[in-house]
């Protein structure tokens, strides 16, 4: 029997994807991705670890557009970002291809992908963003 | 308070060998490894039968690799244990070895660093059962391309300045006879081919075959065995970490080196501004950057225009991977940490030919790997 791997996405009901990340109630870390095994911080277990919503909106952090892949999907060339979440975590994503001109410091927010791709959701330059039209 | 056991019991390498790296060929694993200690073991004026312990780090070569390959110099019946560290592999069988030696277990030990990739490298992260939003696109080169991205960023660094650190160490490679790629490349060769990111071909390391062998002895073994003492090199401090957690902006690899490396200066008793040479985990350009930064070479911000006015060229003040380090000597995974020893051996016994560093008494030998994890050690002449 396969172990699940913890949901990532959720929908609001207005339809805006958001992240689900995990807080801790003995140290209150907030990470994403969710984990399915217990608190990275302090070791607590995976009870004591409580789904929050995230925003999925941040802060370009760093941007690269990479033009060689192990692959098919995604095609080449893409552009991934590491992108620092206005709720605290880190993460690492696929940018759409409309936003592959994006800076560090570009304003990002995730929109979810088709169902079953990979990834589920890339991020875009938020409109009227201070990179956009760049 | 734990013991230092290498300031308590000095251990020191006495014989280096490789088999040089190169791409995959027919050659099994065995002749690799033999090649490369047999070098070694003729190096240090030694017999195998005088070795006591023995420890092959390899990524790759999997199950009960060692014996079938070490017998073939006499079947001794010492201990042997593979070690896998990721790209530290060959950095932790040292490690072990000299762990071995102060200890007071053994008196002459072999560390070997072995692999022959077979494409596509096994990543136990990839099966610990965490989901992200990459959907794979994060590979090693990437990676090193994002911290590209954050360091030009904030430093107002060009791409230009980043690859001049992979010009400087395809420079070195030409002069290595052990070297993978042994071409010197002009900055616009270095620049083309973009791979990800502003990391083109050449400023990403070749992935290919070799050994390195490494033999460490106490100073008992050095005057039983009537041993070189002008050649043998000692083994200062060893330390291992792994990643903690770091806020965004503090980047993993550079915070963990700086983690190792702190804990090594300190059980040497030496700074920064002393070492003469280092050869750092230079898989991809901007690492050299970011690990020079880290390990208290220069401020953050700074490395870039150290390799441009030529601080880290041999003849500079501190030679950065004089052998070309694996951009330009290579990465095959398991050899490479042990092979850095061997650098640095070369360059302190002042035995590295065309590519030595003048007076060259103190070096630094550093690895990185997934995980993450960080082996560090420091060696000084007598
Ligand atoms: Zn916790």
């Amino acid at each position: 029997m396969s172990q699940p791997r913890p949901e990532l996405l959720g929908n609001s009901s207005d339809g805006t994807p958001f992240l689900i990340g995990q807080r801790c109630r003995h140290c209150s870390r907030v990470a994403f991705p969710p984990d399915p095994y217990g608190c990275e911080a302090c070791g607590a277990l995976i009870d004591q670890l409580d789904c929050v919503e995230l925003r999925a909106a941040g802060v370009v952090q760093a941007v690269a557009t990479v033009h060689r892949h192990h692959r098919e999907v995604p095609p080449t060339p893409f552009t991934v970002a590491a992108i620092v979440l206005d709720d605290g975590p880190l993460l690492k994503a696929v940018l759409t291809d409309q936003s592959a001109g994006a800076q560090v410091g570009d304003r990002v927010y995730g929109i979810a992908e088709p169902p079953d791709s990979s990834p589920p959701l890339r991020f875009t330059r938020e409109h009227g963003g201070p990179g956009v039209d760049r | 308070m734990t013991k230092n056991l290498l300031a308590e019991r000095p251990v020191y390498v006495v014989g280096i060998g490789f088999h040089p790296y190169r791409h995959r060929s027919d050659a099994t694993y065995v002749t690799l490894g033999l090649t490369a200690v047999r070098q070694a073991l003729d190096d240090a004026a030694v017999a195998w039968a005088d070795v006591e312990v023995a420890y092959t780090g390899t990524a790759l070569l999997g199950m009960g690799a060692s014996r079938i390959m070490l017998s073939r110099l006499g079947s001794t019946g010492i201990p042997m244990t593979q070690i896998e560290n990721a790209s530290a592999s060959g950095s932790s069988a040292v490690a072990q070895a000299c762990l071995d030696v102060a200890s007071g277990r053994s008196d002459l030990a072999l560390a070997l660093g072995l692999d022959k990739p077979r494409g596509g490298l096994p990543m136990g992260p990839a099966e610990a059962g965490m989901a992200n939003l990459e959907g794979g696109t994060i590979v090693p080169f990437t990676h090193f391309a994002l911290l590209a991205s954050e360091y030009m960023s904030a430093h107002g660094v060009s791409p230009e300045a980043v690859a001049k650190a992979a010009e400087k160490n395809h420079r070195n490679g030409a002069n290595n006879p052990n070297a993978q790629r042994q071409k010197i490349r002009s900055l616009a060769e270095i620049m083309a081919e973009p791979i990800s990111g502003s990391m083109t071909r050449l400023q990403c390391c070749p992935v290919g075959e070799g050994a390195a062998a490494v033999i460490v002895a106490s100073e008992e073994a050095i005057s039983r065995l009537g041993l070189d003492r002008s050649r043998a090199v000692r083994v200062l401090s060893s330390a291992t970490r792994t990643e903690r957690l770091y806020g965004p902006g503090e980047g993993i690899d550079a915070a963990l080196t700086a983690e190792t490396a702190k804990v090594a200066f300190e059980q040497a008793g030496i700074e920064p501004t002393d070492l003469d040479v280092l050869e750092v985990h230079d898989a991809f350009s901007i690492e050299e950057l970011l690990y020079t930064e880290a390990l208290g070479l220069c401020q953050p911000g700074e490395a870039a225009s150290l390799v441009a006015n030529g601080q880290f060229d041999l003849g500079g003040k501190c030679a950065v991977s004089p052998s070309g380090g694996l951009l330009a000597m290579g990465h095959p995974i398991g050899p490479t940490g042990a092979g850095q020893i061997g650098e640095i051996v070369r360059q302190l016994r002042g035995e590295a030919g065309s590519r030595q560093q003048p007076d060259a008494r103190t070096g630094l030998a550093h690895m990185v790997g997934v995980g993450a994890v960080c082996v560090v050690h420091v060696l000084q002449r007598g």
